[in-house]
Order: structure tokens, then C-alpha cells, then sequence
């Protein structure tokens, strides 16, 4: 299938991916604190089950899920709920949070069996599991993985898409994963196929990383998945590009994958969902990438959820130069923060670090009606409009001119020449426009 | 058919009332902030004028005009003051209708529609038709070129007045005073117009 | 002339007629109930309740849209008539005024980052929390003074809204602007403030904010029921309001408890004066 269906617009970055390409993915040492945060995805907070000075055991329950659209946290160690207190959340808002203490034991929980014969397991008892195991989308967004997995039975599934592209720069967890455990993103993708029952099941990946694709093809060989290579354009891995890439089908405006038959997965929640069925593991870890200039020996660990972003600065040797700017997640998409404190959460792909020289102390200006942003939006929005209405608080007007199709990946505002924070706009007004909708939700209730 | 044609472009671009005329300037600028009011604007001065032309023209040759049928004299110089009286029943009768079978463009439409009594566009058509000395289709196409001609200026320039909205205008220039040089500029660009059907 | 007269009397005639036949079929009936409301208001049209003359504030009360002591030429006698043909309670209204609870401005607030994006506190709120060290902390980016139709919010040198209750009418438009929820309608009468809705323990409160209300209770003590205790932080009984506040103001160490003022200019701490002066 060579390159078929190329998405409109995009961008072409440099990838800053060699900074820590090379740094095969370590096994972050155990703590003596975590701090977790009681969100760590889209939807529905989590109801916390344990108690202020319990015991816990690494992989037990610490909240379950709050709502069908939620997913449950575990422990990630062994040890006591020293505090129950709150944190920083990714988005900068203070949320709740459990912090563990531990005992240095690092005794598993036994609750979750392996499912050695998975192969033959109903699919219910497999996807059980997934939402035992906490899985939630590892791509960024975090969107409890088993909500994905049941889709309405008016929407049939036939195409499974395991995303490798990891468009995004600077990062290299995924890359690593599918270099290193390319076993387990194909067993993975065999579960997820044998829950929703499939037709065609693909791995995508982009590319500029052969190396992985070669080891995933070998894995994947005789499986019925397919491989494929997709051309290197941001934002190749976002979920509607991607589908667009491999089958020609487009999501409608305000549309899900699953309108057009399709489920896309991150091969990081694919290894989550193989660990969990295969080992009886919870998603309590994940695979992180710590890079940026200012990073001493930038790299990937697999650090547990809770551990604060200092932890894992200090284990890749603490910084050269003082930075300007911290990023949860790549330097496109990802959530800039300020506090060391922020725990790494079941979304955090990466720490970015950008020194002064990187990051730029613009003032924006006005909008100069080039259009680069129009040519450079995957959507087809055009974010110079959005902008000023937003700018003006016209949110009806933005709604109508479909701000909420916008998958924020920021490739207006990189080419942006007056330097208009656009995606910051338009992530106000998709808040505003969420606000306005449930509000109208209201009041046709009553 | 000819002289139709010219009759109608000429009212509509040539001469339009609002940007060539400089008349109903008032509702030009006061409903002219959103586009759906600007066109339920238009429509009703559209049927105001049209009524207006054609129940004038008539009043004009059946009674005011020397020689007319029912003619009781030259009254030709009360041409003004029985406009008006007619202009302000038909208002009145519109109003009534509207606010029975449209409300919502009756509210929309507010303090402007009895304006339209004093809307100096309905009365102009009116006289400027008895001055050309028009006949009563004559005078009624007219009337409703006019009044086209208005509508179309209306709707621009609430197009323009949405638009506005959103550009940065300096402070001391907000409102109306942008609006003042913005309809400036349309009733320049509207004298391009000139020369055009004859 | 004599034909003139004739003409225009006809003419007159005709009209009356074309339109009283009008009104007769296709007139709308109107409603009775405004019709009671509008003899009942004083019909002065001063235009001071909002609405376009008293017919016009007449079918809003009809509709709903308004309560019957918004005209201010009514007594409350009347008002009383109104609200019992609209079949309400007639509310008693209680002039309110708008407070921003915090007194955290840059002097005295630490920040945590350098904030360099759309200049709207609810935008900024979406980019790590925004720069403010505390996270209940006013960001002084001014949605609340822009969305404010009498300008009464003030955004001072030092980054912190003010609001001046002197001009402030309480119409509540800026208490959904702020993300950080701080601005609160309290009764024009209310005396005394806790510039602080940090609900965090008073020492982490302290290390971002030396403006910050710490709960050492001081106030509470002091101001018999006027000031009670939330959590780790103090709040003010509203219903409950000491005369002379200065006093009890006094007590507190973080200069976070205030004297209602009408005009307010922040009160400078010793430390932080020479800095607001530069400010200013």
C-alpha cells in the first residue's frame, strides 16, 4: 500500500529524536515516596478505596473507576497511604492525591491472574481485564482504553489501528518500545483484535524509524497484522490523520473513529494490555522519555505513576544549563509545567526540557491574514478567523466555524508568523464551548 | 422596457438612496448591526415603499394634480403633507400585520419600524417619482427599485458592521464612528457606479 | 383652499377608516395583564428600571423578564399591587456589591513561572494552572475588569483586580469571568474582607503569599461571630458584620483581613511599600 491518502496541511518539524534515540529503556529505581494523582485520564474522577495509613501492595486498587468513562489507579509499589492530600495536576489545576510511602519490599498484589491461555479466553474476559488493569489511552490524551473497546453495537468496528507514528518530536518511547519489546506490541495488538473482532488489524508506523518497523514486522509475521510505513508529516500519528493514511476514510466534523468503523490504539497501551493479560500486571508504570539539551544524558526509563518529575530529572543526571521551559509530553502537544513536583501520570510520554536559546520570549501580534495557518491545519479550520473571534469572545461564532474539530497539535501556531498563541485560543474556546454545550444540556432537562 | 431597465439600475446603484442620495440614513445606521435584522429591514421597506409609490402615484393623478379626475383645483403643493398622511396609515397597517403574523421580526425590528413613517427614503421615492412626473407603474417600479437599493446597501453594510466587530479598532474610534467612515467608504465606492445604465 | 381642506378631511377619513378595519381583523388582542401593570406604574417613562419606557418594562414584567421593584419611582406600596397581580414574592432587594477575595498582587504573591500567552486569566488558567506560585491566587490578567460594563474593576500596578465599590453596582458579570472563583457578591453593608481563598495550611500558604490568611484565629477571637473559621482559613459572616472594623483588621499578622473600603487602594504591608510606590 504505498502512501495512498496524504492529510491536508501539516508540518515538517525537526524531530530532535537523536537526543535520546539511543537510550535503551532503563528500569527506574524504587522510591521512597509517590505522589499519585487520583486523575489520570479523560472522564469520570476515580473513587478512592483505600484509607489514610492502609497497607498496600504494588498493583493493589488505590481508586476504581468513578463512571463508565473512568478507570481505576493502583498502588505503585508496596507500602503505606502515608497522605491523603492533593497535587498539580497535568493541567496545572490542583487535584487529589494519594501519596505512598514505601517499604522498600516491593511486594506485588496477586488479585490480577495471568490469562496464560488468552488465545482461547472469551473476549469479554479479556476486555474485563483491560479495565481491571486501569489502561487508558498512553499517547497523550488518556482516554480510558476500555471505553474504546466497547464500542455500541450501531457502530461495527472492522479495522484496528495500533499507532506507532510518534509524529511527535523529541520523543522516542514508543520507538524504543517497538524496538525492544516488539513481542509484546504484536501480542498487544493480537488481544485488542481478538476483543473487538476485527477484520484487518495494522500497525502504522512512520518512516523515519526502520530499525522498529523491521523488528515489528518480524514479530508480526504470519500473525495477520499488517505493517505499515507512513510518510514523516506532523501530525501523521494523530488519530483522524492516521485513519485517513491507512484506509481513505475520513471521521466526520464532531465525528469519533468509531463512525467510520475504525478503533486507533497507541502501541504503548497495546504493551499495557499484553502486560496486563500475559503477566496480570496493572498499568501502574510506563515507559517515559526524558530528553532536551539541558537534560545531562537524555533517555528512557520505565518510571512508576507518581513519581515526581524531579525523581526523574535527577536519574538522568540533572541538567547542564538552566532551563528555560518544561514540557509534559513533546514540544508540539505536550502541557508546559513549572512545578518539579508534578507526578509522571499513565499519560506522561515524555519531560522536555528547552533551554533559553529554544525557547523564544515573543510578543504576539496581530493576525497579518497570511492563511500559513489555514494551509498548515490538518482540520481544514481556519485558525486565523478562530482567533480573533475568540479573541473578541464570539464562542457561537467559533462553534460555528467548527473550533472543536481543532485536535490542537499546534501546527498553526509553528508557522504562525506574527507568533499568536493560536492553539491556546482555540483550547480556550473548546473549554468555553464544553461549558456552553453542558449548560444548554441543562436547561433542556429541566 | 428600456427605459425600465434604466429606471431600475438607476435607482438601485446609480442613485441609490442610502450611499447616493444620502436618505433613511437613520435606519442605515441603526439596523444595520447584525444581517438578519438588515434583512427583515429590507424586506418590510421594500413592501413599505412599493405600497407607498404606488397608493401616492395614485393619490398624485386622481386628485392632486391639476386636471386630474376627481381634481378640486391645482394641489400640487400639498403633495408633501398628503404623503406623509398616506406613508403613516400604510406604516400603521404593516405594523399591525406584522406584529400579528411575524413577532419575532416585529420585536426584532422595534422602535425602526414606525420609523419608517419618517423615513425620509419612502417620502423621497414619492416625490421624486410626482417630480419626474412618473405614472403610477412607473412610479411603482421605481418605488421598488428604491427600495431595493436600500435593501442592498443595508445588507452590505451589516455584513461590513459583522465583520467590524471583530477588527481591532482603535478605542476612540469604536461604534458608530467607524461605522460613519465605513458607510463613508461604501458611498464612494458606490459612485463607481456612475455613468452606468445611462 | 376650500379644496384642500376637502382633500386632506377625506383623506383623514379614508385612512381612519382602511386602518381601524385593519386593527379590527387582524389586530392583536392585547394582554390584560400589561394593561394592569402599565396603569399601575407611573408611567413617567425615566427609563430608570432598564427598559425602553414603562410599557415597555410593563410586558417584561408580564413576561418575567423583570421584578417590580426595578422601577425606582414606584413605592413599595405599588410595587406590592405589581407583584401581587404577577402572582410573585416580592424580593427584597438587598444592594450587593462585588469583592475580589484575594489580596495576593505581586508584592506580596510569589510567582512560579514567567507567563508569556493570551493575556485572559481564563486562557491562562489553561497553561500549567497559570504562573501564580498559589493556585487560588487572583492572576491579574483582567478578564473580570474587562467583562465589568462599569468599569469598576481596576487591575492595580502590582497586578491584582481591585474592585471600587463606589462605582460597583453588584450586577454579578465579573463573578463568572474569574476562573479562580475569588469574586464574591457581598451586601454593600459588609465591613470587613479575608483577602484570601486559599483553602491550603497556613505554612504552604505562607511560603507563596505573605498576604495570605494563615488560620491562626487571631480575627476570630477578636470579632465575635463576625469571622469564622473554614478549614485553615478564615471567612467572614457576612449577615454578621462588626461597626467598627479597623480594630479587629488590626489583629491579624498578614494584613489579609480588610476593611471594607469604598474606594479601594491596597493597603501597602511595611515591606512591601517602597516597591508599590515604583508601582505606581
Amino acid at each position: 500500500m504505498p502512501d495512498p491518502w496524504r492529510f491536508h496541511g501539516g508540518v515538517h518539524p525537526d524531530d530532535g529524536k537523536a537526543l535520546s534515540a539511543q537510550g535503551a529503556i532503563r528500569k527506574a529505581p524504587l522510591l521512597e515516596k509517590y505522589l499519585v494523582p487520583l486523575q489520570q485520564h479523560i472522564g469520570a474522577p476515580p473513587k478512592l478505596v483505600v484509607a489514610k495509613k492502609a497497607t498496600v501492595r504494588r498493583g493493589q486498587v488505590l481508586a476504581e473507576p468513578g463512571g463508565f468513562v473512568s478507570a481505576a489507579i493502583h498502588s505503585p509499589t508496596s507500602g503505606t497511604v502515608s497522605d491523603i492530600t492533593e497535587c498539580i495536576g497535568p493541567g496545572g489545576s490542583p487535584i487529589p492525591a494519594v501519596e505512598i510511602t514505601s517499604d522498600g519490599q516491593d511486594t506485588a498484589d496477586t488479585c490480577l491472574e495471568p490469562i496464560a491461555d488468552w488465545e482461547n479466553a472469551a473476549p469479554d474476559v479479556l476486555k474485563k481485564r483491560v479495565g481491571e488493569a486501569g489502561i487508558v489511552g498512553m499517547g497523550g490524551a488518556a482516554f480510558p482504553t476500555l471505553v474504546k473497546l466497547s464500542p455500541p453495537l450501531a457502530k461495527p468496528i472492522d479495522t484496528l489501528i495500533l499507532n506507532g507514528a510518534e509524529c511527535e518530536p523529541c520523543l522516542t518511547a514508543d520507538y524504543r518500545l517497538m524496538l525492544e519489546m516488539p513481542d509484546r506490541v504484536v501480542a498487544g495488538a493480537r488481544i485488542i483484535t481478538r476483543i473487538l473482532g476485527v477484520k484487518q488489524t495494522w500497525i502504522a508506523i512512520e518512516a523515519n524509524k526502520p530499525d522498529a518497523e523491521a523488528c515489528v514486522r518480524q514479530k508480526a509475521e504470519g500473525t495477520g497484522i499488517g505493517v505499515q510505513s507512513l510518510r514523516v508529516r506532523y501530525p501523521q500519528g494523530a488519530e483522524k490523520q492516521l485513519i485517513y493514511a491507512l484506509t481513505g476514510r475520513k471521521v466526520p466534523a464532531g465525528g469519533l473513529p468509531m463512525d467510520v468503523g475504525c478503533v486507533v490504539q497507541n502501541v504503548g497501551t497495546a504493551v499495557a494490555i499484553a502486560e496486563a493479560v500475559l503477566d496480570g500486571k496493572p498499568l501502574y508504570e510506563r515507559v517515559t522519555t526524558v530528553t532536551g539539551t539541558p537534560v545531562v544524558n537524555p533517555g528512557n526509563w520505565r518510571f512508576r505513576v507518581g513519581t515526581p518529575f524531579r525523581a526523574a530529572l535527577t536519574l538522568a543526571g540533572g541538567v547542564k544549563e538552566d532551563p528555560a521551559k518544561m514540557i509534559s509530553g513533546g514540544p508540539m502537544m505536550g502541557l508546559t509545567v513549572y512545578s518539579l513536583d508534578v507526578s509522571i501520570v499513565k499519560s506522561t510520554s515524555g519531560i522536555l526540557l528547552l533551554g533559553p536559546s529554544e525557547v523564544s520570549q515573543f510578543r504576539s501580534g496581530a493576525c497579518l491574514h497570511c492563511g500559513r495557518c489555514v494551509d498548515a491545519c490538518p482540520m481544514l479550520l481556519t485558525p486565523a478567523t478562530l482567533s480573533v473571534q475568540i479573541e473578541n469572545e464570539r464562542f457561537d461564532l467559533a462553534e460555528k466555524w467548527n473550533a472543536f474539530d481543532c485536535i490542537e497539535c499546534g501546527c498553526c501556531a509553528y508557522v504562525c508568523p506574527a507568533k499568536r498563541p493560536l492553539v491556546q485560543h482555540l483550547r480556550r474556546a473548546k473549554a468555553e464551548i464544553m461549558v456552553r454545550r453542558r449548560a444548554a444540556q441543562a436547561a433542556a432537562k429541566r | 422596457m428600456g427605459e425600465y431597465f434604466a429606471l431600475i439600475v438607476g435607482a438601485i446603484l446609480v442613485n441609490n438612496f442610502v450611499l447616493g442620495r444620502f436618505l433613511g440614513i437613520c435606519p442605515f445606521l441603526g439596523v444595520s448591526k447584525r444581517l438578519d435584522t438588515a434583512l427583515g429591514m429590507a424586506g418590510a421597506v421594500v413592501f413599505v415603499m412599493t405600497l407607498a409609490s404606488a397608493v401616492t402615484a395614485t393619490v398624485n393623478q386622481y386628485v392632486l394634480l391639476p386636471g386630474a379626475p376627481f381634481s378640486v383645483g391645482d394641489l400640487a403643493y400639498l403633495q408633501t403633507i398628503v404623503f406623509i398622511v398616506v406613508i403613516a396609515a400604510l406604516v400603521q397597517i404593516v405594523e399591525v400585520i406584522l406584529q400579528r403574523f411575524a413577532p419575532p421580526l416585529y420585536r426584532a425590528l422595534g422602535i425602526y419600524l414606525p420609523l419608517i413613517t419618517t423615513n425620509c427614503a419612502v417620502l423621497g421615492a414619492a416625490l421624486l417619482s410626482a417630480k419626474e412626473s412618473h405614472g403610477i407603474l412607473k412610479a411603482t417600479v421605481f418605488g421598488t427599485a428604491s427600495a431595493v437599493g436600500f435593501g442592498l446597501a443595508l445588507v452590505l453594510f451589516a455584513s461590513l458592521r459583522e465583520k467590524l466587530e471583530l477588527a481591532q479598532v482603535p478605542e476612540c474610534m469604536r461604534g458608530t464612528s467607524i461605522a460613519l467612515i465605513t458607510a463613508g467608504l461604501l458611498a464612494m465606492v458606490f459612485m463607481g457606479f456612475a455613468g452606468l445604465g445611462g | 383652499m376650500t379644496g384642500a381642506i376637502f382633500v386632506l378631511t377625506v383623506m383623514g377619513l379614508l385612512l381612519g377608516l382602511v386602518i381601524g378595519i385593519t386593527v379590527k381583523f387582524f389586530g392583536t388582542e392585547p394582554d390584560p395583564k400589561v394593561e394592569k401593570i402599565e396603569a399601575l406604574l407611573p408611567n413617567a417613562n425615566c427609563g430608570g428600571c432598564g427598559f425602553a419606557g414603562c410599557s415597555d418594562f410593563a410586558r417584561a414584567l408580564a413576561g418575567g423578564k423583570a421584578e417590580p421593584n426595578q422601577c425606582p419611582s414606584t413605592n413599595t406600596e405599588t410595587a406590592a399591587q405589581i407583584a401581587a397581580l404577577l402572582g410573585v414574592a416580592l424580593g427584597v432587594r438587598q444592594p450587593k456589591v462585588a469583592v475580589v477575595l484575594c489580596g495576593g498582587d505581586n508584592t506580596k504573591a510569589a510567582k512560579a513561572a514567567l507567563y508569556n500567552g493570551v493575556n485572559d486569566c481564563r486562557a491562562a488558567t489553561l497553561v500549567a494552572g497559570g504562573a501564580k506560585a498559589c493556585l487560588r491566587g487572583c492572576l491579574g490578567l483582567g478578564a473580570c475588569a474587562r467583562a465589568c460594563p462599569f468599569k469598576a474593576i481596576e487591575i492595580t500596578g502590582a497586578s491584582l483586580a481591585v474592585v471600587h465599590a463606589d462605582v460597583c453596582t453588584g450586577c454579578g458579570k465579573c463573578v463568572a469571568t474569574c476562573p479562580r472563583k475569588l469574586i464574591r457578591l457581598v451586601p454593600t453593608s459588609a465591613t470587613l474582607h479575608v483577602l484570601c481563598s486559599s483553602p491550603e495550611k497556613g505554612a504552604a500558604k505562607r511560603k507563596k503569599c505573605s498576604a495570605a490568611c494563615i488560620g491562626c484565629q487571631k480575627c476570630v477571637k477578636a470579632a465575635a461571630g463576625a469571622v469564622s473559621m473554614e478549614g485553615a482559613l478564615a471567612r467572614v459572616n457576612y449577615d454578621h458584620q462588626p461597626s467598627p472594623p479597623g480594630a479587629i483588621a488590626e489583629v491579624c499578622p498578614t494584613h489579609c483581613l480588610q476593611p471594607a473600603l469604598l474606594d479601594v487602594t491596597p493597603v501597602p504591608t511595611p515591606a512591601a511599600s517602597a516597591s508599590e510606590v515604583a508601582h505606581a
